[in-house]
């Protein structure tokens, strides 16, 4: 059954190759489909977002950058909706956005260049007067709080303004309404859609690469002879470990949450086989209690599926016996964790609490009493609190979690922070 | 070739020297009792035998991989006959006062060491069914089948059945396991008569029951409650007078076995029921890992005192033993929450009111032995403030031995036991983080560390020797 079931599941490429031969509602349905089985999750996610966003910069209708906004706003909510454990889209939708509100505030610094030349000849509202602006200037008007349209003069000193304004979604019909020249506006629209398109094709290089660019550091992090007890290790380890094993001596102990003794090879045997290969000795462990092991373990590495701004990290399922263990015996938890994985909220209830998977392969169907009389409850994620992690390894280099602020103050703006807050609406 | 070479007079002279050893040895057997009677002879033999022993066994070894099990049955029966003889003999001495002092640790080592020697076939097989085992873990006992044919000759059918019993697991827990023992035993003294010139005391211990201990061990390291058992069991033996009549001394030997299973292991299950049921409270939701007999008798017991309460299950998925705890208190009326494996434990801990968890032994630094997982559950609970309970009868603490870490005293999972898939059957949980013990000598509340009951156990043990 499950074969069947997975030759109906398109590839993460075949999907977004899809993407561009369907409209773009069809798209989007498509990957909420996707997201809301579980059939797209993790990284893949991340990407898969990306790639709608792209779309939707490219095909949805919009003619200022508010409407661009809402654009992306909206898809990406419904996006977010379809998955409210996978924060990943959530922040790649904020850096969409925050990408948008950049390209914008940057074309209007250089129109802020001219107009102010302009204004000290003319010594007039240039903003009244509409046609003396160069022709990409309306495109961004209505961004622009009512202020600032009514005085360019003060224009130095609108980003705090824009803050406050910008989240407002009611200035942008007076502003719009100021909006006078809409016969310039195709090309400047056509010059911020390829701009925002670049942008995004940046951030999708920045989540292909983070992988590798994690790996790097993996010789600075694993010592010779070191026994390093690997978690459930996601694609992002894999890649850490096999980078390390080119230099390094040492013992992978790989832990995993519950692997079927039936299963034809044992799990992780890619993985194990690189290792084998560069010469380093790896040991599956088909234990869920790590106690024991961990005396005998050097550090513990797993990824995270996303870190919130306290610095708590969603996990899969069991990595926090791992973390708690090996705090317990002071020895290092190294997260691996790419910027994109930083999400600007705080974890809710439902995130402490874990999400439910399906039961049905630890108590399945066939044993009619157990399913009758049992209440079974399969947590797959687990959510990890601060005090236990000492490393969070990203795509930037290692962090503590006295500075995840500063990654997120350099990743999302603030008037995008509140995003997940619109989930609610529908 | 040049290896081969090399090879060929090494293994040729040992044979030479180990042959006359041998026959030293066979020479001894006849009368054994002259090896505690004339230590200096054996201990001479100790001294010369060991070397050559170690030779003979290499020797043996080599031989047997290249003949591949087709020349076996010729040469096998003599040696192992001239081999087992020497054991005996050798060991006699070493064997008692090891016995006394080192209890089931020390003798672990002396046994395998003491078998190989023994069972010049059984070094073969064992290697490789042990060198899957990761370097790191490689000094961790392993439990074992041993083909009847291959047992001691000396190994009583009953005791047979037990060792392949608990080889292959279907005698599992401490409790099952001593009980088996104990009745095993009781059954090799009923079909004990001591030989002309010997008397029980003397005799029974070093020549009829090592052997069933020896074999016992072999096929899966004894737990702490049969090395406690069979202590108190050879103290009972020893304190026999030399001239006490054989059946009056067999029938005091049954007579006490039969009381430690009551008092020990029925009474002490019961009681610790009920002690452990009392500290139910109406609503309370318990947490318990795996399936323990106890942590089973002690839910049904309150139930049956009509208190409503809630039992978590966490399982191990890698041995789902929970469920059929799970069931059975679903059976009993008691509503059950299920969680096959360990994801999602911080919060269901914080949910509950207690963790209550069955041991396998209790160490005398106060640590608990118990099912692999069970120190990950402890340590949950008491990082949010919830009470840990561990249920455990006396006669599984362990006086002599400390242990703090999981890698001292542990077992290989003999079905996982590769790189490919490895597993240690048992963990340790730090005493910091047992709130209290509940043992058939306390009663209600479970708050005494596990320290005050051995400190209890030291003083009620002695009038139970005598």
């Amino acid at each position: 059954m499950a074969p069947s079931q997975a030759a109906h599941v398109p590839t993460l490429d075949n999907l977004i190759k899809s993407f561009n031969n369907q409209t773009l509602e069809a798209s989007i349905e498509s990957l909420i489909f996707l997201l809301k089985r579980r059939q797209v999750k993790g990284d893949e996610c991340a990407k898969a977002t990306a790639h709608i966003l792209r779309q939707v910069v490219a095909k949805s209708k919009w003619n200022d950058v508010d409407q661009l906004l809402s654009r992306v706003q909206s898809a990406g909510s419904r996006l977010a909706r379809a998955a409210p454990i996978e924060p990943v889209i959530g922040n790649v939708v904020r850096r969409v956005l925050g990408l948008i509100r950049d390209e914008a505030t940057e074309d209007r610094n250089a129109d802020d260049l001219a107009s102010e030349a302009a204004s000290d000849i003319q010594s007039l509202t240039p903003s009244t007067n509409p046609n003396a602006h160069p022709p990409q200037r309306p495109a961004h008007v209505p961004v622009r709080p009512s202020p600032s349209v009514i005085s360019t003069g003060l224009q130095v000193s609108k980003s705090m303004f824009n803050l406050l304004s910008v989240a407002n979604p009611g200035d942008s019909p007076i502003t719009g309404a100021s909006t006078p020249m809409s016969q310039a506006q195709p090309a400047s629209v056509h010059a911020l859609r390829s701009e925002v398109m670049d942008g995004i094709e940046e951030i999708l290089d920045e989540i292909n690469q983070a992988d590798d660019q994690i790996a790097g550091f993996s010789d600075i992090q694993i010592h010779p002879g070191d026994y390093v007890l690997a978690y459930q290790p996601s694609r992002t380890v894999e890649r850490f470990l096999i980078k390390a094993a080119s230099k390094r001596r040492f013992t992978v102990i790989i832990a995993s949450h519950a692997f079927s003794d039936g299963a034809s090879e044992p799990p992780y045997a890619m993985l194990r086989k690189k290792l084998n290969a560069a010469g380093v000795n790896t040991i599956n462990l088909a234990s869920n209690g790590l106690m024991a092991y961990i005396p005998r373990v050097n550090k513990v590495i797993f990824s995270a599926k996303a870190v919130y701004q306290n610095g708590g990290l969603l996990v899969d399922s069991g990595s926090c016996i791992a973390a708690q263990a090996a705090h317990e015996y002071l020895k290092p938890v190294i997260v691996l964790c790419p910027v994109y994985k930083f999400c600007p909220e705080d974890p809710s209830d439902e995130v402490s609490r874990g999400e439910l998977g399906n039961p049905s392969s630890y108590v399945s169907y066939a044993n009619g009493p157990a399913v009758d009389a049992l209440e079974v409850e399969n947590t797959v994620t687990d959510y990890i609190p601060p005090e236990l992690i000492d490393v969070y390894l990203t795509n930037l280099g290692p962090q503590t979690r006295h500075h995840l602020a500063s990654i997120l103050a350099d990743h999302y703006k603030t008037e995008d922070i509140g995003f997940s807050l619109q989930l609610g609406e529908p | 070739m040049p290896a081969e070479n090399t090879g060929a007079p090494i293994n040729g002279a040992p044979i030479d020297t180990a042959a006359p050893a041998a026959q030293d040895a066979a020479k001894n057997v006849p009368a054994p009792a002259s090896s505690s009677a004339t230590p200096t002879t054996s201990e001479k033999l100790t001294a010369a035998q060991l070397k050559a022993k170690a030779k003979a066994e290499k020797a043996a070894r080599r031989a047997q991989v290249k003949e591949a099990r087709i020349a076996v049955p010729a040469p096998s029966p003599v040696q192992e006959k001239g081999a087992a003889g020497d054991a005996k003999g050798g060991k006699g001495k070493g064997r008692q006062d090891g016995q006394q002092s080192l209890g089931k640790g020390g003798h672990l080592q002396v046994h395998r060491g003491s078998v190989a020697g023994r069972q010049p076939s059984s070094p073969v097989p064992e290697k490789d069914v042990r060198s899957g085992i990761p370097d790191c873990f490689s000094h961790v006992p392993m439990a074992k089948r041993i083909p009847t044919s291959q047992a001691h000759k000396d190994v009583h059918p009953a005791v047979l059945a037990v060792g392949q019993q608990m080889a292959t697991f279907a005698l599992n827990d401490s409790i099952s396991r001593l009980r088996a023992t104990l009745l095993a035993f009781a059954k090799v003294i009923e079909s004990y008569e001591t030989p002309k010139g010997n008397s029980l005391s003397r005799h029974f211990v070093p020549h009829v029951l090592n052997p069933q201990i020896e074999y016992l061990t072999e096929s899966r390291p004894m737990c702490f409650a049969m090395g406690n058992a069979i202590r108190l069991l050879k103290g009972k033996v020893n304190k026999f007078d030399i001239d006490t009549a054989e059946d009056e001394a067999k029938e005091g030997l049954l007579e006490w076995i039969d009381f430690l299973i009551n008092e020990r292991i029925t009474l002490a299950e019961y009681a610790i029921a009920r002690n452990a049921a009392e500290s139910i409270n109406e609503g309370d939701t318990i947490l318990t890992y795996g399936h323990h007999r106890l942590v089973e008798k002690t839910f049904i017991e309150a139930k049956r005192d009509g208190k409503s309460f809630d039992v978590t299950v966490i399982d191990d998925p890698f041995e789902r033993s929970g469920q059929e705890l799970a069931k059975t208190l679903r059976q009993a009326g008691i509503p059950v929450l299920y969680s096959p494996n360990l994801g999602g434990l911080r919060p269901k801990v914080a949910a509950a009111s207690n963790v209550f968890l069955g041991g396998e032994a209790i160490f005398a630094n106060g640590s608990l032995h118990a099912s692999s997982g069970t120190a990950d559950v402890a340590m949950s609970a008491m990082n949010a403030g919830v009470k840990v309970i561990v249920l455990c009868e006396t006669i599984n603490f362990d006086r002599d031995r400390v242990s703090v870490d999981s890698l001292t005293y542990n077992e290989v999972d003999p079905e996982r036991n590769t790189g490919d898939c490895f597993r240690l059957l048992f963990d340790n949980t730090h005493d910091k983080y047992i709130t209290g013990v509940i043992t058939e000598f306390e009663s209600g509340g479970g708050n005494s560390p596990a320290q005050a009951i051995l400190a209890l156990l030291r003083k009620q043990e002695d009038p139970l020797i005598d």
